[in-house]
């Protein structure tokens, strides 16, 4: 049972501040994801939790205790890092019965641990290797299985799966669910791709130099973005985001396009559709009509874009639509599924 | 390691009353290491400066009156240390323009091509740099003796470059190594020669490396000792073998050897500190790495 | 570390210049041996050929004094007398060991402690940094002079300081005394060459990852524990470096103890190299010091075969 608190966390690195007072909890069993861009500080986030980092302000506590003294060794946390650690001079076995070997565990029960751990991310076989002789998928399982041969308080991962190969990375993201669901334990998730986030998390919190953008669930975050970079940053492909000026009579974009709908509030905003929510359509009663900028067959749909003056906008087709370059084409926007935000500042304008 | 702390952290972090001391003592520690490093240096160098009643008395150690006596006095008969300080720039000067060229060609070779016995040639040239000097000090000196060379600058020159060369061509195929294919690929579909491709385009780019064997090279040569007191007898004396000059039977004329030393040493210490970061690298490129 | 190779190609000559009327000489030879020759020529002649000469030499009885040129061929007995026969021999081989030995445990230890010392940000080490490199660029000689003038008995800064940290020591004469000369000497060889050392080791330091170390701390390890079991085994390959090249050199050591100590007081602070520059240059027995030398040389060759294996094990 360990429920983590940080509350107005603030980091700084010399002059740069990289953490901006941060609060946030994480209920126990949680499995939550830190998403954002390089720099946000979503790993220095993390590795406060660890220890590694200790804060400029703040306090980081477990279930109440507060931990900012406690040296890393000592919080009983575990720890998947990017480029996994491994100890390059031990063996695999030897690698993952470390943790034990610290607690004193001895060598028959830690045998069994070991193999149980190795067992459950499928390495039995590769015990007595050294982790040069291991492939990068073989590596990352190591390191998962050195963290969970023992029974943390906290796990936390930082980008585990960036440097697998694509196909890889499905399987390995499947893996790391499964095994967080059996063992229970809080978990913190460092990543920058957002599909991982939307496919592992119970929470999400986007983060954006050094705060937190919003938190919720998956697909709160996805249906209703908090602001304009929330909106861009999750869901590929990404929210189309143009900018208008918003008149009596309508909608005027860049390039002096009209856009045949209705904003809640005059002035400079960010439109925001997502490609999936619109359709192509007859030109008549189109909201915007455009001519194709490159038409994209993707398999299971097709996407024609256009250019709206700097801009390009994405739509989502039937798969066995064709259109050629510079066709014009009639673009309908769901009215239930319009996004508004405040230009200058990004922010959500909900009516 | 963790980002180093300071006793009086922010809030977010007190350390404790261990890491505190600890942090203290280590402080303390680096403190001793430099004090360890410098005293004797700058005990030399306070010394070069002090009269002869001032040296040879403990209780004027620091409180003395500077003079300058001693540097004008080294440059007079008969010890001309000027002289000596002109061989000894002619010595490592005339060794390191010839073995930059050298080694640089022949680092190339090594690092570019491949050939034959490559790895047992490239084994002799770097194994030259552990033969002792006591055991080619001999043929030498009977050497140079029966080409009526001895007591002559070239001769120091020649002997410098062999005991050069195995460390230049080692650091410089270091550099060269990391300059990448495809900058020389590049010229030569450019329309270079390998000539060309060598001198106008690896060899700026290999220049740090280049320029950090040369300082080695000549800080080696201009300390180098034993050949040149065996080979110097007259004409052809560097400065450190000018240092034992001041060794008489009367005594050792300590204010005057450290007058000496600071002439030596000066010159060594501001190049030095110029490239000290190259220095270590290339010594041991490839185990470190 | 090779990782770029020349084409096959351009070891062959360039066979269409060679139809063109008047080519030159130089286009013909393939380009590594000319860019080698004059490095190798010269390696040739001014290594390997006293390298030979002196092997030949050390088979032959030569006094200087009597005869300017070599005598008579005396095959193996120069060796036979220096190993079995001769004292100074025996105990410059003592001497030697004991200086190695001390030499390189005490380098070691200081380079290895002082490098995890300054691994850490700050300004007092980064100072400390810069400044390691100075006792390496100052002369040997001027080393050996240095603290032969530190130790004077009178007005030796050294020996004042540690007459008042030590009182039975006020009158001791460092150079007079056997074990300490050998102590001077050894101290000064390290002043000169630990601080380079530690510079070879803070490298070495750097290339250990940190998520070796980070991963030991959560999984639970404590300070010492982290160094024994995850950085150290990774230093290894660097305290291996250190510990053979320190090795050669103090094998080579001639400038430092013969400006500090003369290889005195009598012969008790003589090394081999030592004993090869006495040999041939004040008793002008060259065969015999030839021989003395390639018995340094053995030892050598052996000792720089482990450095270069473990260098070029890639």
């Amino acid at each position: 049972m360990t429920i983590i608190s940080l509350s107005h966390i603030d980091k700084s690195f010399g002059p740069v501040r990289i953490v901006k007072d941060l609060n946030l909890t994480i209920e126990d069993q949680e499995f939550l994801v830190f998403l954002g861009p390089s720099g946000c500080g979503k790993t220095t986030t993390m590795r406060m939790v660890a220890g590694l980092e200790h804060p400029t302000m703040g306090d980081v506590a477990f279930d109440g205790q507060r931990m900012n003294e406690v040296p890393t060794q000592r919080r009983d946390v575990a720890m998947v890092f990017q480029n996994y650690g491994l100890y390059p001079h031990m063996s695999v076995a030897q690698n993952i019965a470390y943790p034990l070997k610290l607690r004193g565990i001895a060598l028959g029960e830690r045998d069994k641990l070991v193999a149980k751990a190795a067992d459950r991310v499928e390495l039995g076989p590769f015990l007595k290797r050294m982790p040069r002789e291991l492939s990068g998928g073989q590596r990352q399982r190591v390191a998962l299985a050195r963290s969970i041969v023992r029974t943390p308080r906290v796990f936390l991962m930082d980008e585990p799966l960036s440097n697998l190969d694509a196909k890889l990375r499905v399987v390995a993201r499947a893996q790391i669910k499964h095994l967080a669901e059996d063992l229970k334990v809080t978990t913190i998730y460092v990543t920058h791709d957002q599909v991982e986030a939307m496919t592992l998390a119970h929470r999400v919190a986007v983060m954006q130099d050094g705060v937190i953008r919003q938190l919720g669930a998956p697909e709160d975050i996805y249906n209703d973005p908090a602001d304009s970079f929330v909106a861009g940053f999750i869901g590929s492909p990404a929210m189309n985001l143009l900018p208008v000026q918003a008149q009596v009579s309508g909608l005027l974009a860049e390039g002096g396009l009209q856009i045949r709908l209705n904003a809640p509030r005059p002035g400079a905003l960010l439109l925001g559709a997502r490609a999936e929510d619109m359709r192509l359509g007859s030109l008549d009663d189109a909201h915007l009509q455009a001519d194709v900028f490159t038409f994209e067959m993707l398999g299971e749909s097709t996407m024609a874009t256009v250019m709206v003056g700097q801009t390009l906008i994405a739509v989502k087709a039937p798969k066995d639509l064709r259109l050629r370059s510079g066709a014009r084409i009639g673009i309908h926007f769901d009215p239930q599924r319009l996004y508004w935000f405040d230009a200058a500042s990004g922010a959500r304008i909900r009516d | 390691m963790t980002a180093g702390f300071h006793p009086d952290a922010a809030p977010g972090y007190t350390p404790s009353a261990t890491e505190r001391s600890v942090h203290w003592v280590r402080q303390l520690a680096v403190i001793v290491l430099i004090s360890a490093i410098l005293l004797p240096i700058a005990w030399i160098f306070l010394t070069a400066f002090k009269t002869p009643r001032d040296v040879y008395s403990i209780s004027s150690a620091l409180w003395f009156t500077p003079t300058l006596e001693n540097l004008q006095t080294v440059f007079r008969e008969p010890w001309n240390l000027g002289n000596k300080i002109f061989n000894s720039f002619a010595v490592a000067g005339g060794t390191v323009l010839l073995a930059m060229p050298m080694a640089t060609m022949a680092a190339y070779a090594f690092s570019r091509f491949d050939f034959r016995f490559k790895q047992s040639i490239f084994l002799v040239v770097i194994a030259s740099q552990f033969i002792p000097a006591a055991v080619v000090v001999l043929p030498y000196f009977l050497m140079f003796k029966e080409a009526g060379m001895l007591d002559t600058r070239t001769a120091l020159v020649l002997v410098n470059l062999s005991i050069v060369l195995p460390y230049a061509v080692w650091m410089i195929k270091g550099f060269i190594d990391a300059v990448p294919m495809e900058i020389e690929e590049s010229a030569v579909v450019d329309g270079a020669s390998r000539a060309r491709v060598i001198w106008e385009i690896v060899v700026p780019t290999a220049l740090p490396g280049i320029i950090t064997a040369a300082v080695f090279s000549f800080t080696l040569t201009w300390n180098e000792f034993l050949f040149a007191l065996i080979i110097g007898k007259q004409h052809a004396l560097t400065l450190p073998i000018g240092l034992i000059g001041f060794r008489t039977e009367r005594g050792d004329l300590w204010e005057l050897m450290a007058a000496g030393g600071v002439l030596i040493t000066a010159p060594m210490f501001l190049i030095s500190l110029l490239v000290q970061k190259q220095f270590v690298g290339s010594l041991t490129a490839g185990s470190v790495r | 570390m090779k990782r770029h190779r020349a084409h096959a190609r351009s070891c062959a000559p360039d066979t269409a210049s060679l139809r063109k009327p008047s080519v030159s000489l130089l286009r013909r030879i393939p380009a590594q041996w000319l860019l080698l020759t004059p490095a190798l020529l010269f390696v040739a002649a001014m290594a390997v050929f006293p390298l030979v000469y002196s092997f030949v030499l050390s088979f032959r009885e030569w006094r200087l004094a009597k005869s300017v040129t070599p005598q008579g061929w005396v095959g193996l007995q120069n060796y036979w007398y220096l190993l079995t026969d001769d004292p100074d021999f025996l105990e410059a081989i003592q001497v030697t060991s004991v200086f190695v030995v001390a030499n390189v445990l005490v380098t070691l230890l200081v380079s290895l402690g002082a490098a995890l010392l300054l691994n850490k940000a700050g300004r007092i080490n980064t100072i400390a940094r810069v400044l390691l490199i100075l006792p390496f660029v100052m002369s040997p000689a001027l080393v050996g002079i240095s603290f032969r003038f530190f130790l004077n008995g009178e007005y030796g800064i050294v020996h004042h300081l540690i007459g008042l940290a030590i009182p039975s020591m006020v009158d001791t004469i460092w150079l007079a005394d056997k074990t300490l000369a050998m102590v001077a000497v050894v101290a000064a060889d390290v002043w000169h060459w630990a601080p380079y050392m530690t510079l070879v080791m803070l490298g070495g330091l750097a290339s250990v990852p940190k998520e070796t170390e980070e991963a030991a701390r959560v999984d639970g390890a404590s300070a010492w524990a982290v160094f024994r079991d995850v950085t150290l085994p990774q230093l290894l390959p660097v305290i291996s470096i250190v510990l053979v090249l320190k090795t050669v050199f103090a094998l080579k050591a001639f400038d430092i103890i013969y400006t500090l100590s003369n290889g005195g007081p009598g012969r008790s602070t003589q090394t081999l190299a030592y004993f090869v520059y006495e040999t041939a240059f004040n008793y002008y027995d060259m065969g015999y010091a030839a021989a003395a030398a390639y018995i340094l040389t053995a030892v050598l060759l052996v000792a720089s075969g482990f450095y270069l294996r473990l260098v070029f094990r890639k």
